[in-house]
This record gives structure tokens, C-alpha cells and sequence, in this order.
């Protein structure tokens, strides 16, 4: 299995190579066979890759622990599902998965844009495999997961007991695929740029691409957030830890995008910045996958330091090298086509939630690596907290929040600032109301303003929604329910928009409410005895040994009392997983009642049954997960296939827009 | 369209972008005063090994600090539940007292490179808040060949 899978890595190498070569020279002397033979080559990496990833699949099933990244990640008495899964939970075994995503969905568009986009085609494939030919080189090279051990050990050293959770299963899967579907729409805008074909076919070619991109790494970065939450044990579900701002980084930049897109489909304006962001997005994606493994960021996820470092940074400064140079090259071609005419028009709009999005990316970044500056200008590493996210990034989603209400009411071109007003007459009213209510009632004053936005917001969208089946219901004489389906179903993007932005208002709830009101205690308990945390009261039970297959396992027992009523027992456990006794893991026991999750850590315990329990009240998490459902479904609203797409593409202010350019 | 039109629309276009480049401004220097202040305040800290720590103990004195070190053999003192853990770390050269009251994280023990961040004062132990584990075989665990 070993020389199956490292020999096809090295003809899928050679065939990359050779791809890249056929492309550029089939595009230059127009031999359409070297071009077709040229994306064969890239099906065929795709299937190489495929051949290998399984072949490591069943090295890990087999347990073959010749191979020192199967004798590394898994051992006999893992459940199954884990040992499937351990296969990414290294450097080397991600690194092929990002490489499986990135040539898989490259063919898939290579085969679903045969016909529509052949001339941006062949520099598209040639881009693609200039990326999987620096990923296969590092895989063969530098560092393979079918390298041999000298000696093969017995047993395996089993999955580090962090990753043996059922978030496992989920969020390296969502997250590096994420990452890794940025490819696609890299490849189509730098042919784009090669090419000079610079008009609205490759923007239709790609936001498809990047909307899929997009989600997978949005619902990877929310499986993440549940996971931590689960697992790590302070109560929280972001920590602004490097590795998570790195990976938030390229889904800002991708959302900045695919609102700035719509301008450039609808008005012809802001082509150099889409393309930036696209060329940001890709950049970021690459940098995030390389510095997680490069040592230069202390984090949670403090992944084996490594040589491929150097590697990867050489790899994203001539990702940056080429991209910028031909942004620059092609500036002539891409100038806007209008001007904006008013400060309050839907393009004007998006401009700002895109300075917005922008601001934040840069702002994290900044943060992010600001250890790493300040140490070459100052020769002191400063390394800022989740306080300076906090209040940089805070006002800043705020100011968001507001903008997410009031623009889908703002129209092409200019709008009637009257009718504005009139349309956010009751929105704003039940935000004001909001407000004013939280103020007198909360304790944090910007908890009320945010609440206020958030209730605004969601009222305009809701107002929004409502207006539109109102219109359908008329029109089309539908009940109204049927009316809401046809126009989620008909005007997918816009209404999909809408509810990916409720869903972010449903975060927004949660995210809010934890971080105001959070309630956080320690008790030291003896079996029996009982603490109370703001209106609720846990009884200590004790402690219960257990065993499993892998594990030894401490249980506490707590009940949980809201006033008298009884309202749940939570256990909270401690793992010592055999090969890593010394780091005994936490799983958290976490009960909802009502809408606040009571969230119990076992920290410390005695030999008598006494215990130190860490117990936190966190009101709302549940809209957050609730939001991420939500998201989910708009998600898939906006990849809805159009069942008349001509109809739906011509709104009116743009036919007028054309008469005048 | 007449070129009149024209005219005046590019007229107003020039204001437009005015006012745009306003907002940008205005949005920029907002985001640009958030992070200064930001830096400015506790969520900023000295990022040091023990050693430059006490060799800048009157410029870091009061101020956050952020210390990277090894924990030392059996300097770790436990209490009993619910009291703080205390414990020394080393670069090596020179060790340091760290007193901290939160959940330990998983991976903690003697010898592990850890990074504990708290407020400063000469001469006393560091009030740790946060205690980061870090070690080299987090997620890449070398394959034991004596178990059996």
C-alpha cells in the first residue's frame, strides 16, 4: 500500500508538470489536442491523488504501522471511526486531503465548463496544477505520509486525545476543504488575467466556486467553534487563538467578495478590487494552512514545527509575485465602467461593507501577526489578546450589523432617502424599543445598543421577506405559503442572501448574550454538598471511575436546580487515554435548560471524592448553533439551480442603467 | 444622452467620490484609533523568556508580560481543590514563580514548554490568568516501540 500510494504521487507529480506544459503551449499554438490532452492530465492527477488518499485509508484499516504517520496517529483499540479519521489529523495526511479537494473540484470545473468557458480554460488548468504541483512536491519530497519506519513497532502511539471527539469527524474535513476550494476560483481569475478576458464570463464561471469555498470553510470555522466549546473547557466557543483568526481570515475577505461581485456583475465597477480580494482570499488560505505548521505562532493548535515552512512562504510570495504583477500588467482593462452616483445607493453600499469587512480582515491579521513584527521593528515580541480583538473587531460588526439592515433597502444607482425612512419606520421603531428597554434592564450599556441594531435588523429583514411574498401572494395568486417557497426557489441569491444574513443575526444573539452575560464560579465540593451560580444551584454527587476500550475515565456527577425545580445532572469527565495518561482530556458536561446552557468542568479531585468544579452559565449559545443551522439552509438556497434564469436577471434599474452607458 | 447630462452627472460623480473617499477616511482612521488604543491597554503583552524578563524588570514592571519557559521537576504545588497551583518555570538560566487559579489546561506537566501570561511586579510571582501548554508532539505523537 505504501509504494501504491507514494508511486502515485509521483506520476501524478510528473503528470502536473507535464499538464502545466501542454496547457500554456496548447493555448499558445491553438493544438486543441494538446490542450484536451493537457486537461486529461489534470483528471488524472485528480484520480493519482484519489489512489493515494485511499491507499493511506486502508494502510490505517489495515493497521500497517510500517508506516511511521499510521503508527503515529492511530492504534488497535481505537474505534473505528477514529481510525478513519486520524488520517488527517497530521501534517501529512491534511496536506494530501487539501490536495484530493483542490484537484477534485479543479476537474469537476474543468468538466462543467468545457463548453461555456473554453478560452479562459486552458490557463485556468495551467494555474490549477502549478498549485497541486507545489503540493505534490511537498508531499514526495519533503514531507510524505507513506514514509517507512526503520523498525515497525507493535501498537500504534493512538490519536492524540484532543482530536478523539466527534468534532473530529467534522471540522478539519469542512475547514481544509474550505481552504483548499479557493483554487478553483484563483484558477479562473488568473486566467482571467492572462488571458485578458476580463468581461462578466469568468465572474459567471466563478461564484459558484467561491460561494462553495465559502460555506465549507464558514461551517468548518462553526464546527470548530462548537467543538471548542465541547472540549477545550473555558467556557467559550472563540478564543481568538492565531490558527482560528488565520482561518477566519480568508472567509472575511470571501464574503467582502461575493457582495463586491454583485456590483461588478450588475453596475461593471470595482473590477481591480474583486480581483484583489480574490487573489487576498487564495493568499490567505495558503497562508493559514502554512503557518499553522510553521512554528512562528504559539497557539492551541501548536502543530509539529516543520521544514515545509520555508516552502509554503516561498510558495505564497510567488502566488503574490505573479498575482499582484498581472493585476498591475492588466490595470488598463479594468476600469469601471460607471461611476457610483450617490452616497446612498446599493453600490455605494456594498462598497462600505466591503471597506468593513476589509478593516476587520486587516485588523485580525494585524493582531494575528503582530508578535511576528514587532520582533523585526522592535525586538520585543508584543502579542495582543482577545481583548484587543474584542474591541477592535466589536464596533466594527456593529457598525456591519447596521449596514446589513439598511442595505437591502438602498437601490441601484440612487435611493429616495424619504422612502428609506419610510421603510425602516417599524424596524427601527422596534429597535429603539429594544434599546431603550435594555438599557434600563442590563447591566452593560452596549449590550442594549447592540441588541437595539441586531432587532432593527432582523426586522428589516423579516419586513423584507414578508413584502416579497405579499407581492407573490398578488401576483401570482398563491397562498402564502407557497408564495414564501417560490420566492426563496425563484430569487434564490437574493433571498438565500437574506437568510444567511438572518442567520448571522441568530448568531449575533448568542454571541451577544454570552459575552455580556456570562456567569462564571468555582466551587470545591464534597459529595453531597451543593453551590449556587446566579439563579441556579449544582449539587455535587461524586465521582465515578469507568473504563473503556482506549480510556480511563473520571465522571463527576452534578444536578442542576433552577430554584427548586429540578433541571437536569450533567456529568463532566476526564480522560486518560492510554500512551497520553499524563494530559488527562476534559469533556465538559453541558446542559440546557431553558436557553442557558450550564456548562460544568471537573477541574481538580481528591482522593476522598472532594472536588473543584469550574461551573459557567452561558445564556443564549444555543442561537448560535441554531444560527449555524439556519446558515446551512441558506446556504443551500443559493446554490439552487435558477429554474428561469433569464426572467429573474433583468430588474429594471439596470435595463436603465444600460440606456444611458 | 445629451453631453450636457453628461457633464453634470461627472460634476456630481467628483462630489460623489468625495464624500466616499470621506467615509473610507473616517472608517479607516476609526479602525486605525480602535487598534492603537487597543495596543495601548492590557489586551498588549510583553512577549519575553525569563531571563529578559528580569533583565527589563523596571521597563516591564506593572505592565502585562506573556513568558514562555519549561516547567521545573518537581516544582509544581497543587494544593488542594479550589487553591491556586503554583509552580516555577525555566529557560535554562533562570526561573521564575508562577502562581495561577484556573483550570490547568490538558496537556500540563513537568518539564512541558508552557506560556503563562499575567501582570508583572518586581520581585513577586507572576498572577498568571492564562497558562498555554505547548509541546512539540502535540499532534504528532512519536510512536512509542516498547508498548506492548
Amino acid at each position: 500500500m505504501a509504494h501504491l500510494g507514494s508511486g502515485a504521487l509521483i506520476l501524478a507529480l510528473i503528470l502536473a508538470i507535464y499538464g502545466i506544459g501542454a496547457s500554456l503551449l496548447g493555448a499558445r499554438r491553438r493544438i486543441p489536442e494538446l490542450l484536451l490532452s493537457g486537461y486529461r492530465a489534470t483528471y488524472a492527477v485528480a484520480f493519482l491523488v484519489a489512489v493515494a488518499l485511499i491507499a493511506l485509508v486502508v494502510s490505517f484499516l489495515r493497521h500497517d504501522f510500517r508506516l511511521a504517520y499510521v503508527a503515529g496517529r492511530s492504534s488497535r483499540d481505537m474505534p473505528l471511526h477514529y481510525v478513519i479519521a486520524a488520517f488527517y489529523g497530521g501534517q501529512e495526511g491534511s496536506l494530501l486531503y487539501w490536495t484530493l479537494v483542490a484537484s477534485g473540484l479543479g476537474a469537476l470545473a474543468l468538466y462543467l465548463h468545457r463548453r461555456s468557458d473554453r478560452a479562459l480554460l486552458p490557463y485556468m488548468n495551467a494555474t490549477l496544477l502549478s498549485v497541486l504541483t507545489f503540493l505534490l512536491l511537498v508531499l514526495t519530497v519533503v514531507s510524505s505520509p507513506f514514509r517507512l519506519l526503520p523498525v515497525t513497532p507493535p501498537d500504534g502511539a493512538g490519536l492524540n486525545p484532543l482530536l478523539r471527539d466527534p468534532g473530529m469527524m467534522a471540522h478539519p474535513p469542512f475547514l481544509l476543504s474550505g481552504y483548499a476550494s479557493f483554487t478553483v476560483p484563483f484558477a479562473f481569475g488568473m486566467a482571467a488575467l492572462i488571458t485578458g478576458r476580463l468581461g462578466s464570463d469568468w465572474l459567471r464561471a466563478i461564484r459558484r466556486w467561491t460561494l462553495l469555498a465559502w460555506a465549507l470553510l464558514g461551517l468548518g470555522l462553526l464546527i470548530g467553534a462548537w467543538w471548542a466549546y465541547h472540549v477545550l473547557g473555558w467556557g467559550g466557543y472563540w478564543g481568538w487563538d492565531p490558527v482560528e483568526n488565520l482561518a477566519l481570515l480568508p472567509w472575511l475577505t470571501s464574503t467582502a467578495f461575493l457582495h463586491s461581485v454583485i456590483v461588478q456583475e450588475r453596475r461593471g465597477m470595482l473590477k481591480v478590487w474583486n480581483l484583489a480580494l480574490l487573489l487576498a482570499t487564495f493568499a490567505l488560505s495558503i497562508f493559514g494552512t502554512f503557518i499553522v505548521r510553521s512554528g512562528m505562532l504559539s497557539s492551541v493548535h501548536a502543530f509539529a514545527v516543520s521544514r515545509i515552512g520555508h516552502w509554503f512562504l516561498t510558495f505564497l510570495a510567488l502566488v503574490l509575485i505573479v498575482g499582484i504583477g498581472l493585476l498591475v500588467y492588466r490595470l488598463p482593462g479594468l476600469q469601471s465602467e460607471r461611476q457610483i452616483e450617490s452616497v446612498t445607493s446599493r453600490e455605494a453600499g456594498f462598497l462600505f461593507n466591503n471597506l468593513l469587512f476589509t478593516a476587520m480582515a486587516f485588523a485580525v491579521f494585524w493582531g494575528t501577526t503582530f508578535p511576528l513584527f514587532s520582533e523585526l521593528f522592535w525586538e520585543t515580541r508584543i502579542s495582543v489578546g482577545p481583548p484587543f480583538y474584542n474591541r477592535v473587531v466589536g464596533p466594527l460588526l456593529l457598525v456591519l450589523l447596521l449596514l446589513m439592515a439598511i442595505g437591502p433597502l438602498l437601490a441601484w444607482r440612487r435611493t429616495d432617502v424619504r422612502l428609506l425612512l419610510r421603510n425602516v419606520r417599524w424596524p427601527a421603531t422596534a429597535g429603539i424599543g429594544v434599546g431603550l428597554v435594555g438599557l434600563v434592564l442590563f447591566s452593560r450599556p452596549w449590550a442594549a445598543i447592540a441588541y437595539a441594531v441586531t432587532v432593527f435588523a432582523v426586522g428589516v429583514t423579516l419586513q423584507e421577506f414578508w413584502r416579497g411574498t405579499l407581492a407573490r401572494r398578488r401576483n401570482a395568486r398563491e397562498n402564502v405559503l407557497v408564495a414564501a417557497w417560490e420566492l426563496l426557489r425563484r430569487n434564490n441569491r437574493r433571498y438565500g442572501g437574506y437568510l444567511v444574513h438572518l442567520a448571522m443575526l441568530l448568531m449575533a444573539v448568542g454571541i451577544i448574550a454570552s459575552n455580556a452575560f456570562q456567569l462564571e464560579r468555582q466551587f470545591v465540593l464534597r459529595p453531597g454538598e451543593q453551590g449556587t451560580i446566579g439563579p441556579y444551584t449544582v449539587v455535587y454527587r461524586g465521582l465515578e471511575d469507568r473504563r473503556t476500550a482506549d480510556a480511563e475515565i473520571v465522571a463527576a456527577q452534578v444536578d442542576i436546580y433552577r430554584g427548586q425545580r429540578y433541571a437536569g445532572t450533567v456529568e463532566s469527565f476526564r480522560f486518560f487515554y492510554r500512551n497520553y495518561e499524563d494530559q488527562p482530556t476534559a469533556r465538559m458536561g453541558i446542559t440546557l435548560v431553558g436557553m442557558d446552557d450550564v456548562y460544568v468542568v471537573l477541574d481538580r479531585w481528591e482522593d476522598d471524592g472532594t472536588a473543584s468544579l469550574r461551573v459557567y452559565v452561558n445564556p443564549l449559545v444555543i442561537w448560535i448553533w441554531i444560527g449555524g443551522v439556519v446558515f446551512v439552509l441558506g446556504t443551500v438556497t443559493l446554490f439552487w439551480p435558477q429554474p428561469v434564469p433569464a426572467l429573474a436577471r433583468v430588474p429594471q434599474s439596470v435595463a436603465g442603467a444600460t440606456s444611458e452607458a | 444622452m445629451s453631453s450636457a447630462v453628461v457633464t453634470r452627472t461627472s460634476a456630481r460623480g467628483l462630489r460623489v467620490d468625495v464624500r466616499l473617499f470621506g467615509i473610507a477616511v473616517v472608517i479607516a482612521a476609526a479602525v486605525g484609533y480602535l487598534m492603537y488604543t487597543g495596543l495601548q491597554g492590557t489586551a498588549a503583552s510583553y512577549f519575553v523568556t525569563v531571563s529578559e524578563l528580569q533583565a527589563k524588570a523596571a521597563s516591564v514592571d506593572g505592565r502585562r508580560v506573556r513568558v514562555g519557559g519549561d516547567v521545573v521537576a518537581g516544582s509544581i504545588v497543587r494544593g488542594g481543590p479550589g487553591e491556586p497551583i503554583r509552580f516555577r518555570i525555566s529557560d535554562g538560566t533562570n526561573e521564575l514563580e508562577v502562581v495561577y487559579a484556573g483550570v490547568l489546561p490538558d496537556i500540563f506537566a513537568e518539564g512541558r514548554h508552557v506560556i503563562v501570561e499575567g501582570l508583572y511586579r518586581t520581585g513577586q510571582p507572576i498572577q498568571a490568568d492564562s497558562v498555554l501548554t505547548q509541546c512539540p508532539s502535540r499532534f504528532e505523537s512519536v510512536p512509542t516501540t516498547a508498548t506492548s
